[in-house]
């Protein structure tokens, strides 16, 4: 792991300036330019808000609110693992010609979604001013939610960019996986008052779900709740940060294992 | 007194795992086989003096371009070592790596990066870059939407400016239009021309390796088969590739065809 360190530490100002480029460069031919990156979210937030808290009738309390903070994460995760899989072969020409980690272009990737999950999450604390959310006094447990959010998605990030350069129709099987993911991940719904009846589901489905697990951890940090059974899980927290930390080690090894022979593979 | 090394190959090996990009159904298919390991450098060793021109000659599939691109750094080493003393390195092949979504501008940077350049020296040398690639309001534009030409004449620019302390050139360029690449060919002498600057050069070209190479490192199957002063080396290596790929002797003009003869009369 040392020499995952150094090589971060050594390729920070690419990955950094990359990111920035690339962020300028999406929105670059566009009129409304960087605004789009606030009306995208807003967007969304409208739909979910409207088909599940108008038509469906959600009955959570601070709907918007609620359904923003797991939207920001679900697609903080969603973007990264998806992305990962044709990570190098959408960078053939970097990767043939030049030698680079290639987990630095999964960081890289990472600090472009991270800026986005950033501003929604600002856009989220402006919402919850406006709706007057009682701030819960667990609030800066959110940081931890993003930070295990970070490392698993990295971590699986990882293994997946390796293994989407050997078969080429990773990106399928990762599309649907993901598409169940989200429905089991409470983005729309509160994973403890649906599932009230299925605990053991519950509990295998927040040890499992990467994505669940932070959602429902950041809502329980930023949103007030007088029931005493939804305090913060620090049984959870440690089992995902080991999980996190472990799916990166095994990550990095196969990236180092194998990394000569993407150039030649793709 | 004899000049300090740029580059030592000390044992290299470089293999392939016989990883294969296939669909999940092929591999599923090929559980429990063993992998097939390929050997494309084996056990080379050489010393390249700062400031010394090696050419490297060899058949297709002989490792130069391994070779070549384990000394650049793109593939590490599975046995050996590679050692720079320090030195800067860059590849010149056809095409940097772009990211081709960002403009040429930002990829100007990105490559400077790569190369080992911090970004006050690259905006140093932005303007000679953007000049000498003769893109103008191009630059600008995401690389994308460049034509192979104008991305050719980017990577040239960016390698030719951005100068580093060793270069490796794997197969002569020739990029752009007539005048273009009589710019770089002239711009490539003079880099080559700094007595401090290291460059091994990988051509089927016999002439230009003989034109600007002092050394010759020659590679069969992976291993070093000769090395030496260009006079030595080449002379035998012509030799070899006469004897291995005789030319086809050459057709005869073909034959007048006779007159025709007369068609019979009919009876």
């Amino acid at each position: 792991m040392s020499r995952f360190f150094a090589n971060l530490w050594k390729y920070r100002r690419y990955a950094i300036r990359s990111a920035r480029a690339e962020l300028l460069g999406e929105v670059a031919g566009s009129y409304l330019n960087w605004l789009w990156w606030v009306i995208e979210p807003l967007c969304f937030l409208f739909v979910y808000w409207f088909v599940f808290g108008t038509l469906f009738k959600a009955g959570e309390p601070h709907f918007a609110s609620f359904i923003f903070v797991g939207l920001s994460l679900w697609e903080y995760f969603n973007r990264t693992v998806s992305g990962s899989v044709t990570l190098i072969a959408s960078n053939r020409d970097l990767v043939t010609k030049v030698y680079l980690p290639k987990y630095v272009l999964l960081f890289s990737r990472s600090l472009v979604n991270l800026f986005k999950l950033g501003i929604s999450l600002l856009l989220t604390f402006g919402l919850m001013a406006c709706q007057h959310v009682p701030l819960s006094p667990y609030a800066p447990l959110l940081a931890a939610a993003v930070a295990i959010l970070y490392l698993v998605s990295f971590g699986i990030g990882l293994i997946l960019m390796h293994f989407g350069v050997l078969f080429s129709d990773m990106a399928n099987l990762v599309r649907i996986g993901m598409r169940m993911l989200f429905f089991l991940s409470g983005v729309f719904y509160n994973i403890h008052t649906r599932m009230a009846s299925l605990p053991r589901v519950r509990f295998w489905l927040l040890r499992v779900n990467p994505a669940a697990f932070c959602i429902d951890e950041a809502r329980k940090a930023l949103f007030f709740d007088p029931v005493a059974t939804h305090f913060p899980s620090w049984q959870g927290l440690v089992w995902w940060t080991v999980l996190g930390m472990a799916l990166c080690a095994a990550g990095v090894w196969l990236i180092h294992r194998n990394e000569n022979t993407y150039a030649k593979t793709i | 007194m004899s000049r300090p090394l740029a580059i030592r190959v000390e044992d290299l090996s470089i293999s392939y795992r016989g990883l294969q990009r296939t669909s999940l159904r092929a591999s599923w298919m090929r559980f429990g086989q063993r992998i097939a390991i390929y050997e494309a450098v084996k056990h080379v060793s050489f010393e390249v003096p700062e400031g010394e021109i090696l050419g490297i000659v060899g058949r297709n599939g002989a490792g130069k371009s391994t070779l070549l691109r384990a000394i650049a750094g793109i593939f590490s080493p599975d046995g050996g070592t590679i050692d720079l003393f320090g030195h800067t390195v860059s590849l010149l092949s056809i095409g940097v790596g772009f990211n081709r979504r960002l403009s040429g501008r930002e990829n100007i940077y990105l490559s400077g990066l790569l190369l080992g350049y911090d970004e006050a020296a690259i905006a140093a040398k932005e303007e000679a870059i953007a000049d000498f690639s003769e893109l103008g309001a191009f630059l600008d534009k995401p690389v994308r939407t460049y034509s192979s030409g104008m991305y050719s004449k980017l990577a040239f620019a960016i390698t030719a400016m951005l100068e580093s302390d060793i270069m490796l050139i794997d197969e002569v360029l020739s990029v752009g239009d007539a005048q273009f690449k009589r710019k770089s060919y002239a711009r490539m002498r003079e880099l080559i021309a700094d007595e401090h600057r290291t460059v091994i050069v990988v051509s089927h070209d016999l002439r230009t390796v003989e034109e600007l190479c002092g050394g010759i490192l020659w590679l069969d199957e992976g291993r070093v088969v000769r090395q030496g002063p260009a006079a030595e080396v080449l002379p035998a290596y012509r030799e070899f590739m006469d004897r291995e790929f005789p030319k086809p002797p050459k057709k005869a003009p073909p034959a007048k065809p006779a007159a025709k003869p007369a068609a019979p009369a009919n009876p």
